[in-house]
């Protein structure tokens, strides 16, 4: 391979891991933005939706194959699925506390995140499930440089996701009531918005996302357990800071970005792939010394 | 009436004394230490299966030499401490040689307990090289150790023609151990090693070391952790194109690899202790083990079977129970055949020649390597 092709592929590496990190990176962006919660259950959110989808799957490929149609489908009902599981959540455990101080309602979320977790773990005795459709290796090759129609599709799917997402925050009324939470729920409350209800639909679209970027890591990787939400959760958390946290193009630059940074981190001369987390995480601290608000974040002005 | 009592006092001793002395002609005691509670339960209960079934073919031919055997079996829930109080209640029980030991690190500190008691004791499954080194000669060990799989991989990859070989571990003692002794002896061989490379647990996206991994062309690359990651490194190697050889460490012996990684599988290599399933000459013994217990044999089933087969043997040799006359068969040991292969020791008591067998995958299992 040429370094031409080493970078090219890596490239394309990149981006791929990216749109993982941006569909989760988004869910926790959204929420934080609208009620000020880092909400770590998002990676077990992300986990349940590779579970819930692996089941739906299961079901629909005996009736629409377990090609694209199928996954498609099982897609769907899965984001609206887990969506429903986000908003129930965030009922039963964050609405009670958004009053309370912001530390209960952080240590709230990492009880959720350890009930998901441990509840699938005793559901599925802790094995990984094959997560098998059918779709083959079959792609474009540009010299040494190769891309999987699987991997196309991925890329473009997140991008289809995130423009959705877009026009539904900046062209609908759903949207704007969000971005007017975002900045005083007070002055809504008293603008006749129904604010626990906005919330809960910016739940129901952050769980969605996470549940379509698990569906579509099964679908891609192949196999799925209770674990996979732990790592993939700190990255998007991680990308999440980095695009500036409350911001939604933030999210989405910012996990690119660390796909990005994580694929040519491997490439380092002279040290091995090990170090590729200490790249992107240093990429990372150095980021918030010298823009603590992320690439795309607003300051924030604090009033006591 | 003082005096009398104590006569039969006297009397009463002289008997058990005679009595044990008349039971200790025909019959040997062989002590079990295998974890029979705690996590590594099973394993246990299959090795004790094995050696038991052992000692019922070998009593039902008559015994050795005239001799019985009774067994007494002893927990050491994989548990260091537990297995210091298991061999001290095998040494107090007086038996003529001790086989089992599952856990290295519970076995470990029970050597020198049997070594000071001179007991031979017949490892079956404990295979850290750390035994070798602590060993204080009474100790066999038949399984093979982590080097003998390094080997094992080494001589493959000569035979496969592999001149550049690429190695991914998980960064854990046993994976980094694996992949730094197949280093080490694939140097020797003339192998050389184009990339080291670390994954992380958990991980599931591997495309970029995948494509570190092509850049630098190797002959082949060698997986020494567990099956679940493996299966999506494997995976990715095959959808980037990475056509070449693939090999497996024994972390990675499960069928749950194929059901993972799905056709990328095909055909990869893996290293993998004798199990019954894989060898032929263990037919006989799968299908009475069946019979007996109701459950297929576990992975340690044929060496256990082995080793207690080894140890009867070594006595019938020795011609006696003394403990010093059986460590003296034991290392003198030259044309035993056992259903995973002949044993032979080394001066260090370990196995001469690798018991690995390699497998490779056929579909959605694995077939032994022809």
């Amino acid at each position: 391979m040429s370094n031409l092709d080493i970078i090219l592929q890596q490239l394309a590496n990149g981006l791929i891991l990216g749109s993982f990190y941006s569909l989760v990176a988004l869910g926790y962006t959204m929420v934080y933005g609208i009620i000020k919660l880092l909400n770590f259950a998002h990676g077990d959110i992300y986990m349940v939706g590779a579970f819930i989808g692996f089941s739906i799957l299961s079901v629909v490929s005996g009736i629409l194959g377990d090609g694209w149609t199928g996954i498609v489908a099982t897609m769907a009902l899965s984001m609206i699925a887990v969506g429903f599981i986000g908003v129930i959540i965030q009922r039963i455990a964050y609405r009670p506390m958004l009053q309370a101080p912001r530390l209960s309602i952080l240590i709230t979320a990492l009880a959720v995140s350890l009930i998901l977790y441990n509840l699938v773990m005793s559901i599925t005795d802790g094995e990984f499930k094959a997560f098998t459709v059918g779709l083959g290796y079959e792609g474009i090759s540009m010299g040494e440089v190769y891309i999987t129609f699987t991997q196309m599709v991925l890329v473009s799917a997140t991008a289809v996701l995130m423009t959705i997402l877009h026009l539904f925050i900046n062209k609908t009324m759903y949207g704007k009531a969000m971005r007017a939470i975002s900045i005083d729920q007070d002055a809504c409350r008293l603008m006749g918005i129904d604010v626990n209800r906005v919330i809960a639909v910016t739940f129901f679209v952050g769980s969605a996302l996470a549940a379509a970027a698990g569906v579509m890591a099964g679908v891609y990787y192949g196999s799925i357990h209770f674990f996979m939400g732990f790592v993939i959760g700190l990255k998007a958390f991680t990308a999440a800071v980095m695009g500036g946290i409350g911001s939604i193009p933030g999210a989405m630059l910012g996990g690119l970005i660390l796909g990005l940074l994580e694929s040519f981190g491997t490439q380092i001369p002279f040290i091995g792939s090990e170090w590729k987390d200490v790249f992107a995480f240093g990429i990372l601290i150095l980021l918030l010394v010298f823009k603590p608000t992320g690439l795309l974040g607003r300051t924030e002005i604090e009033r006591m | 009436m003082r005096k009398v009592f104590s006569v039969c006092l006297i009397l009463a001793g002289l008997f058990m004394v005679m009595s044990n002395a008349a039971f200790a002609t025909d019959e040997l005691k062989i002590g079990i230490m295998v974890p029979t509670t705690g996590s590594e339960a099973t394993y246990g209960k299959d090795m004790e299966n094995a050696i038991l079934l052992a000692v019922s073919e070998i009593n039902a031919k008559g015994g050795i030499a005239g001799k019985t055997i009774v067994t007494v079996t002893a927990d050491d829930a994989c548990d260091p401490q537990q297995a210091a109080a298991a061999a001290s209640k095998l040494v107090s029980e007086n038996v003529n040689a001790v086989v089992g030991g599952y856990c290295s690190g519970a076995t470990l500190p029970t050597l020198k307990i049997y070594g000071d008691a001179g007991i031979p004791i017949v490892l079956t499954a404990a295979n850290s090289t750390k035994l070798v080194s602590a060993n204080p000669g009474n100790t066999f060990l038949v399984n093979s150790t982590g080097d003998d799989q390094a080997i094992t991989a080494v001589n493959l990859f000569k035979q496969k023609g592999v001149k550049k070989l690429a190695v991914i571990h998980q960064g854990d003692g046993y994976s980094e151990d694996l992949a730094k002794l197949t280093e080490k002896k694939g140097k020797e061989a003339g192998i050389e090693i184009v990339a080291m490379e670390v994954v992380n647990k958990g991980e599931q996206d591997h495309s970029a070391l995948v494509t570190r991994l092509k850049s630098k062309s190797p002959d082949a690359v060698f997986w020494t952790a567990y099956y679940a990651d493996g299966a999506l490194v494997i995976k990715q190697l095959r959808q980037n194109g990475y056509m070449k050889l693939i090999a497996v460490g024994d972390g990675s012996n499960s069928p749950k690899l194929m059901e993972i990684a799905g056709k990328a599988a095909e055909g990869v290599f893996c290293f993998s202790n004798p199990t019954v399933e894989y060898l032929p000459s263990a037919k006989a013994f799968g299908e009475n083990y069946k019979k007996k217990f109701n459950q297929e044999p576990g992975p340690y089933s044929a060496l256990s079977y082995d080793g207690m087969n080894l140890l009867a043997d070594a006595i019938k040799r020795a011609g006696s129970a003394d403990k010093a006359a059986i460590v003296k068969a034991l290392k003198a040991t030259k044309d035993f055949n056992g259903i995973a292969g002949p044993i032979v020791f080394t001066p260090e008591n370990k196995l001469a020649r690798s018991n690995f067998v390699v497998l490779v995958a056929k579909g959605a299992n694995w077939e032994l390597n022809k």
